[in-house]
This record gives C-alpha cells, sequence and structure tokens, in this order.
C-alpha cells in the first residue's frame, strides 16, 4: 500500500468534517473517492496534505510517516495535488508554474547567484527544457509556456496544474475535482490524462462529483458521508450499495430507499432512454409566472448552463435537482440578477430578470434564499430580520410582519435576542428563510436549504417549506436532496452539467431511473 | 524600514569607524527583524503592515525618545562627514540592486515569487514558506538599516520626529512599492525616484502639489494595480452599472 490512513479524525467545533477515517491506496492504482456535498472529502485531503492539522489518526505515505508533519515537508515526501479551485501562479507564465514545482529538487543556489556561475545557467536550461516536457506529457503545446497563467483557457488551466504537481515528481497525485466545470468532450480529455499518467505508474487518488468520470477511471471507489467512509469496494459495488445510493439521492421522508430509481436493475440503459424520452413530454404550464428560455450563463470561459428553458405557473413547487457543479445554483443566481446571463431570456410576471438590477427583482417580489444561508452570525436573530428591511419606510407594518413571520417559525421567536451564529444549522436555515418572507415573495427561489443538515432537521425545513407554499407563495427549489425535493414537488427538472436532462412530475421522477444516473453515473 | 534603520542611530555617537557604525547597524537590525518577524510573519497583507508600523511607533515614541543614547528625543547631531558625499550611496544603491536582482533569479526567487502569488499553492510545491518570508523579512531589515545608516551620515542629524523615521516615513516607503510595483527590482527605485521627484517637477503647483500627487497615486493604483514597473498594460476599469458581456464570477453550482 503507497498510502495509509488510519482512523482520521478532522472536527471543526461541533462539525465532524473526518469522522474516523481509514483508507488505504494500493500503488499504481486510482483510487476514487466520492461523496455527496460537504462530506468530507477535501477536508480529508487537507488533512493528509498538512493543510489542516489531524486530531487523531496517523497516516503514512509507504514507510514515510506523514502525521503532523506540515504540508511543504508532505509535498517534498512526495504528494502532488490540485486544488478544486485551480491555484495556479496567476501572473506567472505556464512555464514558470511548473518550475516553481521543482522547487524541492532543487539545490540551493542562492550564493551561487551571486557569483552567476555560468554553471547554474546550464542546470537552470535543462529545468527549462523539463518543464517544457512536462507540459506535453499534460497535453499542452509548447507555445503556451510563455503565457501568463490567468490567460489560459479555463481547461489547460486544469491540466498546468496537474503539470505543476508533476514538477514534484510526486509518488502520490491527487487531484481534487479535476472535471469540475468541464464540458463532456473536455471531461473526456481529462480522462484520458488520468489514465496515460497512471498508465506510466503513477498512483492516483481521484476526488470527483462527476461519478461517470469516477467509475469509469478507478479501479476502487470509496464513498464518504458525513465525515464518515460508508462504502469502499469496486465501481461495481459501489454505485449498487443502498447506503450509497440513499447518501446521494437523500432519503424522501416516507419514501423509502427501496423505492429508488433503477434499484431492481432491468435493462437499465433503454429503460433511461425511455424514460427520458417520455418524460421529456411532460406538459409545461400554459400560464407561467416565470419563463425561462434557452438560457445560456458562463464565468469567463466556463459554461455553467446551456440552454435552460422551463416554467413555473403561479402556485407550484418546482424543483431543479442535480449533482453539484451542474448549473443549478447559478440558475438561481441568474434569476435574481446577480449574474448577467450570456443569452436567453426570464421573464417574472411581464418584468425582464435579465437586464433588471437584484433589488429591482426582489421589489418585484422574486426573492432567493441563498446557498449557504448568508446570515449575519453576529447580529442576533431580530436583528438579521430588521436589516432585511433596513430599506423600507413603512416601519409599523415591516414591525408587524417581522412578528408575524416569528410566530410563523416560533423557534425564531423564542430565540430573538441570541446571537444567529449560536442557532442550528436547522435554525439558521428557518432564519434565512423568514428573512426571505420578509420581502413579501410571490417566488421564492430556496437554494440547497438541506445542505449540512442533520436527517431531522431536514424534515422540519421541509415542512416549514411545504406551509410556506400552502399559504400561497410559488416555489422554486433547489436540492441536492433529491428524494426529498421530489417528494413535496409538483414538477421538476433534472438539470446535468448545465443542460435539462429530464422534466416531469414529482411523483413521475421519483420512479425514473434516469435521476439515478444524473447522480451516480450508474 | 521596521524601525531598523534606528539602530544607525545608536553607534552614532560612537567614535568608531564609519564602517563599523554601519556594520553594527545592520547587524542589530537583522537581529531585530528576526525578532520581530517571530510574530509578526504570522500576520498577512494589510494586518502585517498594521503591525509592523505599530512596531516602528512603539520603538520610536517608547525607546528612543526617552534614551539618553538617542537623544532622548532631541536627535543626535553630527559634525564630521565621514562619507564623502552622495557616490557611496550611489555605489551602496547600485551593489543593493544587483545583490537583490540576483537573488530573484535563483531558487530563492522562485520561491518568493510562488508565496507572492499564493501561499497555499507554494506550499503544495514543497516550499517552507515561514521559512523564505523570514528570509525576506530580515533580508529587507538589513537593506533598510544599511539606508538609515547611510542616511544618517549623509544628513548630519537624526531627526527622531515622525517624519523621518515614523509612521509617515513608513507609509511613505510602501508607497514607493505600490506605486513603482513591487513585483520587480526596479519597481520600488521608479516609485521612489517619482515620489521624490514630484515635488520638484511642479514647483508651480505651490501647496497644491499634494492634490497632484495624491490624484497620480489613485490613478495608478486604478488603472496600474500592478505598479508602473510590471507586466501587463493598464487595466480597463469598467463602472458597476455598465453592462457586462461576460462575467468572471467563481464557484459554479
Amino acid at each position: 500500500m503507497l498510502l495509509r490512513l488510519d482512523d482520521l479524525r478532522r472536527h471543526f467545533g461541533g462539525v465532524r468534517a473526518v469522522d474516523g477515517v481509514s483508507l488505504e491506496v494500493e500503488k499504481g492504482s486510482i483510487q476514487g473517492l466520492i461523496g455527496p456535498n460537504g462530506a468530507g472529502k477535501t477536508t480529508l485531503v487537507n488533512v493528509v496534505t498538512g493543510y489542516t492539522r489531524m486530531q487523531s489518526g496517523r497516516a503514512w505515505l509507504d514507510d514515510d510517516e506523514l502525521t503532523g508533519l506540515p504540508a511543504h515537508r508532505i509535498a517534498g515526501l512526495g504528494i502532488g495535488r490540485t486544488f478544486q479551485n485551480i491555484r495556479l501562479f496567476k501572473d506567472l507564465t505556464a512555464v514558470e508554474n511548473v518550475l516553481i514545482g521543482m522547487h524541492v529538487r532543487r539545490r540551493d543556489d542562492t550564493l551561487a547567484q551571486l557569483g552567476t556561475l555560468p554553471f547554474f545557467r546550464r542546470e537552470e536550461k535543462s529545468r527549462i527544457e523539463e518543464a517544457y516536457s512536462l507540459l506535453e506529457t499534460v497535453g499542452l503545446p509548447r507555445s503556451v509556456g510563455e503565457r501568463p497563467a490567468d490567460t489560459l483557457p479555463y481547461g489547460d488551466q486544469r491540466r498546468l496544474e496537474i503539470a505543476r504537481a508533476l514538477a514534484l515528481k510526486p509518488r502520490l497525485l491527487i487531484l481534487d475535482e479535476p472535471a469540475a466545470g468541464m464540458n463532456p468532450s473536455e471531461k473526456q480529455g481529462t480522462r484520458e490524462l488520468i489514465e496515460r499518467l497512471n498508465a506510466d505508474g503513477l498512483t492516483i487518488l481521484l476526488i470527483d462529483h462527476d461519478m461517470r468520470l469516477v467509475m469509469g477511471v478507478c479501479r476502487r471507489v470509496a464513498v464518504l458521508n458525513f465525515g464518515k467512509k460508508i462504502a469502499d469496494g469496486t465501481p461495481e459495488e459501489v454505485s449498487t450499495d443502498a447506503t450509497v445510493i440513499k447518501a446521494y439521492l437523500g432519503t424522501g421522508g416516507e419514501r423509502e430507499v427501496h423505492s429508488a430509481p433503477g434499484a431492481t436493475g432491468v435493462d437499465e440503459e433503454r429503460e433511461v432512454e425511455e424514460a427520458a424520452a417520455s418524460s421529456l413530454a411532460a406538459k409545461e404550464p400554459e400560464k407561467a409566472i416565470l419563463d425561462v428560455g434557452e438560457l445560456t450563463v458562463s464565468y469567463g470561459a466556463i459554461v455553467a448552463v446551456r440552454g435552460v428553458s422551463f416554467r413555473v405557473a403561479a402556485g407550484e413547487i418546482v424543483a431543479l435537482i442535480g449533482a453539484n457543479g451542474a448549473g443549478k445554483s447559478t440558475i438561481l443566481n441568474t434569476l435574481s440578477g446577480l449574474i448577467r446571463p450570456q443569452s436567453g431570456t426570464a421573464i417574472f410576471d411581464g418584468f425582464d430578470l435579465a437586464n433588471a438590477r437584484p433589488s429591482a427583482i426582489v421589489r418585484r417580489g422574486l426573492v432567493q434564499v441563498p446557498e449557504g444561508r448568508e446570515i449575519l452570525a453576529r447580529q442576533t436573530v431580530l436583528e438579521n430580520l430588521e436589516l432585511a428591511t433596513w430599506a423600507r419606510r413603512d416601519g409599523a407594518s415591516v414591525r408587524k410582519r417581522i412578528d408575524e413571520v416569528l410566530k410563523r417559525f416560533p423557534i425564531l421567536g423564542e430565540r430573538r435576542d441570541l446571537s444567529a451564529g449560536s442557532l442550528s444549522g436547522g435554525e439558521q436555515q428557518m432564519l434565512a428563510i423568514a428573512r426571505g418572507l420578509l420581502a413579501r415573495p410571490r417566488l421564492l427561489l430556496l437554494d440547497e436549504p438541506s445542505l449540512g443538515l442533520a436527517p431531522q432537521m431536514v424534515d422540519e425545513v421541509f415542512r416549514a417549506i411545504e406551509e410556506i407554499h400552502m399559504e400561497g407563495t410559488t416555489i422554486l427549489l433547489v436540492e441536492q436532496n433529491a428524494l426529498r425535493a421530489l417528494a413535496i414537488a409538483d414538477r421538476a427538472y433534472v438539470i446535468e452539467t448545465g443542460r435539462i436532462l429530464l422534466s416531469g412530475s414529482g411523483d413521475d421522477l421519483l420512479h425514473n431511473p434516469a435521476v439515478r444516473r444524473a447522480y451516480l453515473g450508474g | 524600514m521596521m524601525g531598523t534603520n534606528r539602530m544607525a542611530t545608536l553607534v552614532w555617537n560612537a567614535k568608531t569607524p564609519f564602517f563599523l557604525n554601519v556594520a553594527v547597524a545592520v547587524l542589530l537590525a537583522g537581529v531585530v527583524g528576526f525578532l520581530v518577524g517571530l510574530p509578526v510573519l504570522r500576520l498577512r497583507g494589510v494586518f502585517l503592515a498594521i503591525a509592523t508600523i505599530g512596531f516602528i511607533e512603539a520603538l520610536r515614541l517608547g525607546v528612543v525618545l526617552n534614551l539618553p543614547i538617542t537623544g532622548e528625543g532631541l536627535g543626535l547631531k553630527h559634525d564630521a562627514d565621514p562619507l564623502g558625499g552622495v557616490p557611496i550611496i550611489l555605489a551602496s544603491l547600485i551593489a543593493v540592486l544587483f545583490i537583490v536582482w540576483r537573488l530573484t533569479k535563483g531558487r530563492l526567487g522562485s520561491a518568493w515569487s510562488a508565496i507572492r502569488q499564493d501561499e497555499i499553492a507554494a506550499l503544495s510545491q514543497g516550499i517552507f514558506v515561514a521559512r523564505y518570508k523570514m528570509i525576506a523579512f530580515v533580508l529587507s531589515a538589513l537593506i533598510a538599516s544599511y539606508a538609515g545608516a547611510l542616511e544618517a551620515h549623509l544628513n548630519f542629524f537624526v531627526d527622531p520626529g515622525d517624519t523621518q523615521y515614523g509612521v509617515t516615513r513608513a507609509v511613505q516607503v510602501l508607497t514607493f512599492a505600490v506605486l513603482g510595483g513591487s513585483g520587480y527590482v526596479l519597481g520600488p527605485v521608479v516609485g521612489a525616484l517619482l515620489v521624490t521627484l514630484l515635488p520638484y517637477i511642479f514647483a508651480g503647483a505651490g501647496d497644491y502639489i499634494n492634490i497632484i500627487a495624491g490624484a497620480f497615486l489613485i490613478a495608478v493604483i486604478i488603472f496600474r494595480p500592478q505598479g508602473i514597473v510590471g507586466r501587463g498594460g493598464l487595466a480597463i476599469v469598467r463602472p458597476a452599472w455598465w453592462p457586462r458581456a461576460r462575467v468572471n464570477a467563481p464557484s459554479p453550482g
């Protein structure tokens, strides 16, 4: 075994980000590490690479113990890594980035530099040559060598980051979501690169949300959820494991996992296609309060949303579901006016959202409860609510509205004078929703309301969402917890890499194998 | 700066040879730089700057204004001119620039430029970030104290007030780097030349010189955030209300 982790533990306050994980990576293999958002994958990588101190447990790379070593020593021992959100040396050229990767292998030439000995210049030349050949290894042409790293296209930046990690001559390469935000052909390229590096003898630990990629290239896959390893085995074993399916699709309240799509496993591929074809024909409402047409949104070179169209009728709960990175939050942020679309239309009750300011959109009654809640942790519950209304002039009715909202969420009423940061995750989510309600929404956008919550808190939050809906608010819900969202949604759209894969009524999709495919790539 | 050229004043009165004065000043400054660096280098960016400035003021108000050896706030005077004028200063400038320029070309320099861009990524390349930051800190203390020692001998007088060795001066030195561009050896030199020469160039502007200098500095920060010396052209500045074709926000999902 090249990498051995024994009972690693890292808690942040009450959050058990890594909770007793043991893992072994065989020399020469590609080991996958997957898990839903917030499962602790990146924390585990940070613990192994020394960025985050482990609280207990031990780790070895071959015979070298990694336990307690600082990050630069661990890198020096031969663990190269890339970062989830690319961390290149942006203003330096591609070649300079790779040269820095050779730091550990390079002899200290500080005094020699003062004398400018020609010998060292020769060494420099061979280093530069090696850097160029590393660029070629990851599939970058020599011509990009002189370009500053941040001027490269997105996919090339990912490749450059891998080249820089290879410059360490690592024994183990850890790739943290190397295919995030890539289009299908770029993903294919990444897959080929990973396989080629492995064929040359490099051991790789691959973390990614794209199941097709992980299941395709890894011989073994470990699954994390809530900081614990819940499965470890071949891709086939893992993708049919009931615990894994549950972790990815979420629990659907009374609907249990045995009804989860595709669990019976007939001729799945055909079934998926048929289901997709039939569901795509599902009826869109005639009269819509929100009408989105061919919406395309990009972040620089990354296209996050590719020509998405959907409608929401007054009084509906509509869910957008899909794996992390599918583009769901981007759609909501575009509707709220936080991001400008590249093309396409978004009309809310006759009002053009694509060119409106966020504040004007809120005044029209389209209100977003953001992912991660975004509450002010040091202010009290009441102050959080009051701040949400500071722009309003009608003081008396605002006061009344706050009282109403506090009555709607009795637990917030009880804790009105506590600082918001001291609330539990579920209570914070309630507060974020309550704050959204103060703006008198006609359409409420909820972004991942169950994120990071324990199951019984998820129950409570979803009960609150249903009650708000009963009171007449239209809801557009974005969720990773698909079974949960489908259980309360009138209709839903399954999003995959920025496209609508299929749509249909909540019930239909709940029994659709394509839903599982979108999540598990099975 | 880091209050280190204060060390020059410590050895001012001693009737020792000039070169010994300077050497002792520089060595003392290096030691002080190291000791200050131990706690202060845990901070980053603007907090590091604030802590350093705090140290300068603490040293000036607490020590320099009270010790007999530093003149107890009246400053120190000297009559002779062991320096022989400007040539030795110019020679020193060239020597220091050469050393720093050579250092940036080697392993040390590549580690520094990695840390400057992204400390976290630098760690992942096996760079001992804390050590290289300390080397930079101590080296700049040495250079600053050398400059301070030369300046003290050139001016015949060490003024304990704010403008020569206090916060005002520290901010001015920081301006040299920001204005000129901190990514290149020549950047701060250009910055220092400009800041020093501006009052002479706009001599006709009288009291308005500060407004002109301020506007110039702001323009550089907006249009050339990397400083005058550096890669790239002018930054394209777009007002917030200007419609944007593309958005460069992070994190999809």
